[in-house]
C-alpha cells in the first residue's frame, strides 16, 4: 500500500486545488478494487515488483492528473508547449525566480550605486523569461514522450525504483560541460573573465578550493556515469550526493573566508578600471553565489541523507536476515 | 511503409472521435443502476465498450459538475467508495440523447444503403 499511497500523492500534485483530496481519495479507491481483484485472481497478495508495474502501467501520474484540468490554462500554439497539468507549476515558479531575479538586481543596483532605471532589470527580466519557459517545454515534451509512473520518487521508495537513465544522462552532459569549464578557467581566463582577462586574474584565495571543487565536480560525473550504466544501484545516488553536498557545504565558510576571489594582474596594476571590475567580480561571486549557496547544500545534504534512510535500514534488515539464516 | 502507419494513425484518430461521442451515452446509460469508478469501467468493458480510466474517472466528474450524475461516498467491502448514478436532470438528457442516437442511426443507415441501390438501379 506504500507504493499506491505515494503513487497516489504523485497524481495530488497536478491536480486542481480545491479537488485534490476527493480526486485522489476516489483514486485510490479505484486503483484498490483492481489490485484486489488481481490478487483474488492470483489467490496471493501482490508482490512490490508486481504492485510496482501495474503502477507503472496506470501511467505518469502528471497524465492521469490530466484529465481533471482538460479546460484549465495552457500554453499552446497550434503544439501544446506547456499542458493544463503543468502550467499552474510554470506560473508558480517564474514568478518566484522573477521576484528572485529582479531582487537580486535591485540589490547589485544599490551595492554599486547604479543609477536606477529600467534597463537593469530587462535583461534578468527576459532570460528568467526565457530559461524558465523552455525547462517547462522540454519537461512537456519528456513527460510525454517517457511517461513514468515516479520521475522523484519519494524517499521511503528510493531502494526500489532504479534511477532514470534520461535523468544520468542530462545531469551527466549538464555536469561534465560544468566540469571542463571549471578545470578550463585557471589555463584559459577568458572563460571567465571575457575580454578583461588582459587585467584580472584569480586571487591566490581562489586556487585553494579550485581542486576540492574539481574533484567534487568530478565525483558527481562519476556517480552519475555510473548510474547510467547501472540504474540498479539506487544507493549509489544519495550516498555520493550526501557526501558531495557536506563537504560543499563545509567548504563555504573558508570560501567565503577567501575575499576578495578576482584581483587586478600586475601587467594591469593601478589601472581604475580594472580595479573596479576586480572589485565588481569578487562582489558577484560573494553576493550572487556564496552568500545563499550554503543554503542550497544545507538542504541538499538533509534531503540525500533522508534518502539514505531507507536504504542504511534495508541494508541493516538484510544483515540481520542474513545473520539469522546462517545461524 | 509510411503510408499505411499514417493511415492507421488516421483511422485511430477518426475512430477514437467516434467513439468519444457514444461514450457519455454508455456511461449515462450503465449508471441508470449505481456503480463506483472501477465496476463501471468493468462493466462497460464486459459489454465491448472498453474506457480507459484517464478518459473515465475525469468524465464522470465532469457530468456530475453538469448535473447529469450524483455521488455519495459510502462505504463498501469495509472500504470508502464514491457511488454515481444518473440524476433525474440526467435522466431527461438521456432520454432525448437516446432518440438522437436513434435518428442519426436511422439516417445513417439511410446513407449506406443509398449506394447500393444505386449501382442496383
Amino acid at each position: 500500500m506504500q507504493l499506491l499511497d505515494s503513487y497516489v500523492k504523485a497524481v495530488k500534485l497536478y491536480l486542481p486545488r480545491k479537488q485534490r483530496e476527493d480526486i485522489a481519495r476516489e483514486l485510490s479507491a479505484n486503483l484498490l478494487s483492481q489490485m484486489e481483484e488481481r490478487q483474488e485472481e492470483l489467490g496471493r497478495a501482490l508482490t512490490e515488483e508486481e504492485e510496482m508495474e501495474f503502477l507503472r502501467q496506470h501511467g505518469d501520474p502528471m497524465l492521469v492528473a490530466r484529465g481533471y484540468r482538460q479546460d484549465r490554462p495552457s500554453l499552446n500554439i497550434g503544439i501544446e508547449l506547456i499542458g493544463p497539468e503543468l502550467f499552474p507549476m510554470y506560473l508558480m515558479i517564474l514568478g518566484m525566480n522573477l521576484t528572485i531575479a529582479l531582487g537580486l538586481t535591485a540589490v547589485f543596483v544599490y551595492l554599486f550605486k547604479a543609477p536606477f532605471s529600467l534597463e537593469p532589470f530587462i535583461l534578468p527580466f527576459l532570460i528568467q523569461i526565457f530559461c524558465v519557459t523552455l525547462t517547462f517545454v522540454i519537461l512537456n515534451w519528456i513527460r510525454r514522450k517517457y511517461p513514468q509512473p515516479w520521475y522523484y520518487p519519494p524517499a521511503a521508495l528510493s531502494p526500489h525504483l532504479p534511477i532514470a537513465r534520461w535523468h544520468s544522462l542530462s545531469g551527466l552532459v549538464v555536469w561534465s560541460i560544468f566540469t571542463l569549464w571549471w578545470a578550463a578557467v585557471p589555463y584559459f581566463p577568458g572563460l571567465l573573465f571575457g575580454t578583461w582577462a588582459q587585467g584580472l586574474e584569480l586571487a591566490a584565495s581562489w586556487h585553494h578550493f579550485y581542486l576540492p571543487v574539481l574533484l567534487l565536480l568530478l565525483a558527481g560525473i562519476a556517480q552519475r556515469a555510473a548510474n547510467l550504466a547501472r540504474p540498479e544501484w539506487t544507493w549509489l545516488l544519495p550516498g555520493v550526493r550526501v557526501i558531495i553536498n557536506g563537504i560543499a557545504l563545509a567548504m563555504q565558510v573558508p570560501m567565503i573566508h577567501g575575499f576578495p576571489f578576482v584581483v587586478v594582474n600586475p601587467a594591469a596594476a593601478g589601472h581604475p578600471l580594472f580595479e573596479q571590475l576586480a572589485e565588481a567580480y569578487s562582489n558577484i561571486i560573494l553576493w550572487g553565489f556564496l552568500s545563499w549557496l550554503w543554503i542550497y547544500f544545507l538542504i541538499g545534504a538533509l534531503v540525500y541523507a533522508r534518502f539514505c534512510v531507507p536504504h542504511v535500514r534495508r541494508w541493516l534488515a538484510l544483515r540481520q536476515h542474513g545473520t539469522a539464516m546462517a545461524l | 511503409m509510411q503510408p499505411s502507419s499514417s493511415a492507421n494513425e488516421l483511422f485511430e484518430n477518426l475512430r477514437l472521435e467516434l467513439r468519444r461521442g457514444s461514450l457519455i451515452l454508455a456511461v449515462l446509460a450503465a449508471l441508470r443502476s449505481e456503480q463506483y469508478g472501477y465496476t463501471l469501467r468493468k462493466s462497460l468493458a464486459d459489454q465491448g465498450m472498453e474506457i480507459d480510466e484517464g478518459t473515465l474517472y475525469p468524465l464522470l466528474r465532469r457530468l456530475e459538475s453538469q448535473g447529469l450524475l450524483t455521488s455519495e461516498w459510502r462505504e463498501e467491502e469495509k472500504r470508502n467508495k464514491r457511488f454515481y448514478r444518473l440524476a433525474p436532470r440526467g435522466e431527461e438528457i438521456l432520454k432525448q440523447l437516446l432518440a438522437e442516437w436513434e435518428a442519426i442511426g436511422a439516417s445513417l443507415e439511410e446513407i449506406l444503403k443509398e449506394p447500393r441501390h444505386a449501382t442496383a438501379g
